[in-house]
């Protein structure tokens, strides 16, 4: 199995090469994503579990660009995209007035798109004071204090009833006016689909340019990277801001009607926080394209393991003269989905799609001295077991 | 021997798998049912972030409800008998997950009837939906005002998305309007006029809270309102305000929920505010959870609580099968939205044996407008719909395919340790059990 697998290897490598391979496989993907709501043969319902997917998509992927690239364990994502779905929806309802400004911005002078862009202004201004607020925090403190923010900000969402609409929502201004739910939803589609195309290219374009380096930089040794001239603090408060536009930006365009019609504060939850994590460790946390990847997957596979479905064999038949047994897994599927977390941590540190993707680029995905970082604390580990032996 | 034992019991697990599903097979004694099934989806919550003890109850009495329909030859329609099909959807609580699963259920399993819902956010969320596709609805559990009427054409100042208003979607829990106001009713129909609320700094307590101070004050009542956290041990600093205050009130008013609420009951009888001669203690209604309320607070005896839903002593026996049923199940007293659950799959199987038809929406949600049906809660019908339009002055909109009465009353214990079923029912008068409104602390009935 292992000869013919090289044997596949070697054919690749001399015939097209694993990075035209890769190009070629992306673009049968997005091929195969663009072509989907075309096939007839598919509910709209299939499209729903997609758009949610591709929601899901950009809150990992940015996630994985603050954390697994910059090293900035934030679990204040959630809010930030909170944030941009709720100042959209507020802002649509009751407009605002900057006084100083002299800007007064009526619920019928504003259009949804109008909403979105203050929504996500909004985020990143909020993702600037964080960011400045954690400029001399790491590690546990970081986390813990992103973790107190997003608290603070979902219980301010819950109990101030009156304007956010509690536990029952808030209902932002629909963005799309279409009749037809059949069109409305393969435009609603395009339209989360698009907008995952361009957040990952803006992830890319960050992660691959200079400030890619720097952020790396700071991720492994921010003192460091800060003596060799890195602006750790500029740099440090560019991420946040840049990564809650992001997911502001597409919490706001995904609660306007196109995957949600309506935000509750249990969305910002630490429970739902932890699954964007998850997501991204399964796909890959240096690999904005492997936590990607990861959440389509991981959201798809959830969707899909609601109720399994068991035929019987020999023609036996259930109570009910049914042929199959259905499951309904509620729970039990999360309960399966952290078995693979464990699995993954324990295992496969740099996400389960790190072989693949590792393969498909010919480099690591992780970068090499996060590796080698990795592998000395495991041999220190072992060592210490040795030890105590 | 190792590998022989391992061999046996190979064959015995290889035998269980062949057997178990051959053991399920089984004909049914004296129904005939036609192959195509009525499929109903209860839309329940059976992750977090919901409600998962909730949904996990709703979720079985929808079963229970579709079982013992079935047993009694199902639905028929042309003379043919169709077996009920549930298709339980897993809400999780969240209105994004929740339409995802109406769309499911509406595309992928086809149908033809929903129910069940626990949270209101989910209900908002997916009532258009079913609206615009035509899917006779009946929600068991969310008590946003917004969620029945034609409320969908005003709720957030959003515009209509269907202008006819609401035709498909009923339900069968109460209104929050319709709960808050029992517990003030009672009170100023006793006479308070120096209240007290303790309320929970949560969109629980807070808007119940606001709901019932603008009723107090419209009633010519004083209220004193204070906030407290949830998970908060020790009451005394609030509650000796309250004692360091010139006039005693005549009611404390504890809108705080879970075992928080049984702290706070517990510290206000130590320290003798209330319950008292001058002092009426209404606590949470968590407080009909007999055993665990006698556990936390020993002293609580004539606090007085709400409970929605009917009470035990009112029980038909329709209520106490199904009672039994779920303790039998759960070790606990039937929750109103269960029993609210199971009633709602009788009256989607009644209104389509009556319409006569399993795909035309439109006659079956007519036939549920029309229902008049004895069932475990009591007698169920919809004043306000296509059928009578016109919701008169001062009928609020949440009127419109509601069922108008769903039990909420105010219940007291007079008794220490008293079971809930033996607790008195004081408010309103017509479910009063021991004929008086209030039971003075040391009297008895």
């Amino acid at each position: 199995m292992m000869a013919l697998f090289r044997r596949f290897e070697t054919a690749i490598d001399n015939g097209i090469g694993r990075r035209r391979l890769s190009y070629l496989l992306i673009a049968l993907i997005i091929a195969f994503f663009l072509w989907f709501p075309n096939d007839t043969s598919q509910s709209n319902y299939a499209k729903t579990v997609f758009i949610s997917g591709f929601f899901y998509a950009i809150m990992s992927s940015s996630w994985a660009l603050l954390a697994g690239i910059a090293g900035q364990f934030s679990f204040g994502h959630m809010a930030f995209m909170g944030i941009g779905a709720y100042v959209a929806g507020l802002i649509a309802r009751d407009g605002i007035t900057f006084a100083l400004l002299g800007i007064n911005i009526t619920p019928e002078s504003i259009s949804a798109i109008g909403s979105i862009i203050i929504g996500t202004i909004a985020a990143g201004a909020v993702g600037l004071v964080i960011g400045w607020l954690l400029l001399r925090l790491r590690a546990a403190y970081l986390a813990l204090f992103t973790i107190a923010f997003s608290e603070l900000f979902r219980i301010m969402m819950l109990t101030e009833y009156d304007y956010t609409g509690g536990s029952n929502g808030l209902s932002l201004r629909p963005l799309l006016q279409i009749a037809d739910v059949n069109v409305a939803r393969q435009v609603e589609y395009y339209l989360m689909f698009a907008l995952l195309i361009v957040c990952l290219l803006g992830l890319y374009w960050v992660a691959n340019s200079p400030i890619g380096l720097f952020l790396r930089a700071m991720r492994e040794d921010e003192d460091a990277a800060s003596a060799l001239g890195v602006n750790v603090v500029r740099y440090k408060i560019l991420v946040f801001v840049f990564t809650s536009m992001i997911v502001g930006c597409a919490g706001a365009i995904f609660y306007s009607d196109v995957g949600s019609e309506r935000i509750i504060p249990e969305q910002l939850e630490i429970l739902q926080m932890s699954l964007i994590i998850a997501y991204a460790v399964i796909g890959g946390m240096e690999s904005l394209i492997g936590a990607a990847a990861g959440a389509f997957i991981s959201r798809y596979l959830l969707e899909a393991m609601r109720q399994v479905v068991i035929t019987l064999p020999f023609g036996m038949t259930t109570a009910d003269g049914s042929d199959a047994f259905v499951w309904d897994t509620g729970f039990w599927r999360f309960a399966l989905f952290g078995v693979v977390m464990v699995f993954t941590l324990r295992y496969m540190r740099n996400g389960l799609l790190y072989p693949i993707i590792t393969w498909f680029s010919g480099r690591d995905i992780a970068m090499k001295e996060t590796v080698a970082i990795r592998e000395s604390d495991d041999e220190h580990a072992a060592r210490l077991e040795t030890d105590d032996e | 021997m190792k590998r022989k034992s391992l061999f046996i019991h190979c064959l015995v697990l290889i035998a269980l798998i062949a057997v178990l599903p051959l053991s399920m097979v089984q004909a049914d004694g004296h129904c005939e049912f036609a192959e195509d099934t009525v499929k109903i989806g209860g839309l329940v919550p059976l992750s977090a972030p919901g409600a998962v003890a909730g949904g996990i109850a709703m979720s079985w009495a929808i079963n229970r409800a579709a079982d013992d329909i079935n047993a009694d030859c199902g639905i028929t329609i042309d003379g043919a008998n169709h077996a009920i099909e549930i298709v339980i959807g897993d809400s999780e609580g969240s209105p994004e997950r929740g339409q995802a699963v109406v769309e499911r259920f509406i595309l992928e399993d086809e149908v033809d009837a929903v129910t069940g819902v626990y949270h209101s956010a989910v209900g908002l969320a997916t009532m258009s939906m079913l609206d615009e596709n035509g899917v006779p609805t009946v929600f068991s559990e969310p008590w946003n005002d917004n969620v029945s009427a034609n409320g969908i054409m005003e709720y957030d100042g959003r515009p209509p998305r269907n202008a006819d208003g609401v035709d498909h979607v009923f339900r069968v829990s109460p209104a929050s309007s319709m709960v808050g106001g029992v517990v003030v009713n009672w009170l100023i129909d006793l006479g308070v006029g120096n209240v007290v609320i303790i309320a929970e700094n949560t969109d629980y307590g807070q808007p119940a809270a606001a709901d019932e101070y603008a009723r107090f004050e419209a009633a010519g009542a004083t209220v004193t309102q204070i906030n407290v956290e949830l998970g908060t041990e020790d009451f005394v600093p609030i509650l000796s305000r309250i004692q360091a205050s010139a006039e005693t009130p005549d009611v404390v008013r504890v809108l705080v929920t879970g075992e928080t609420s049984f702290n706070l009951t517990q510290q206000m009888a130590e320290l003798g505010i209330a319950p008292t001669e001058d002092t009426i203690c209404v606590t949470n209604q968590v407080a009909f959870q007999s055993e665990q309320y006698w556990q936390n607070v020993p002293d609580g005896n004539y606090c007085a609580f709400n409970r929605v839903g009917i009470i035990p002593s009112l029980f038909s026996d329709t209520a106490v099968e199904l009672n039994d049923a779920y303790f039998e199940e759960f070790e606990d007293i039937v929750p109103s939205y269960a029993m609210a659950s199971y009633d709602a799959v009788f009256i989607l199987a009644d209104a389509i044996e009556r319409a006569g038809s399993t795909s035309d929406g439109a006659a079956i949600s007519a036939a549920i407008e029309t229902t008049d049906l004895d069932l475990s809660q009591g007698r169920y019908y919809f004043e306000y719909g296509n059928h009578n339009p016109e919701l008169p002055e001062g009928t609020p909109a949440f009127m419109w395919h509601q069922w108008p009465d769903p039990v909420v009353t105010m219940m007291q214990y007079f008794e220490q340790g008293q079971s809930s079923l033996d607790a008195a029912v004081i408010y309103p008068a017509v479910y009063q059990t021991h004929g008086t409104d209030y039971i003075t602390p040391g009297s008895s009935p």
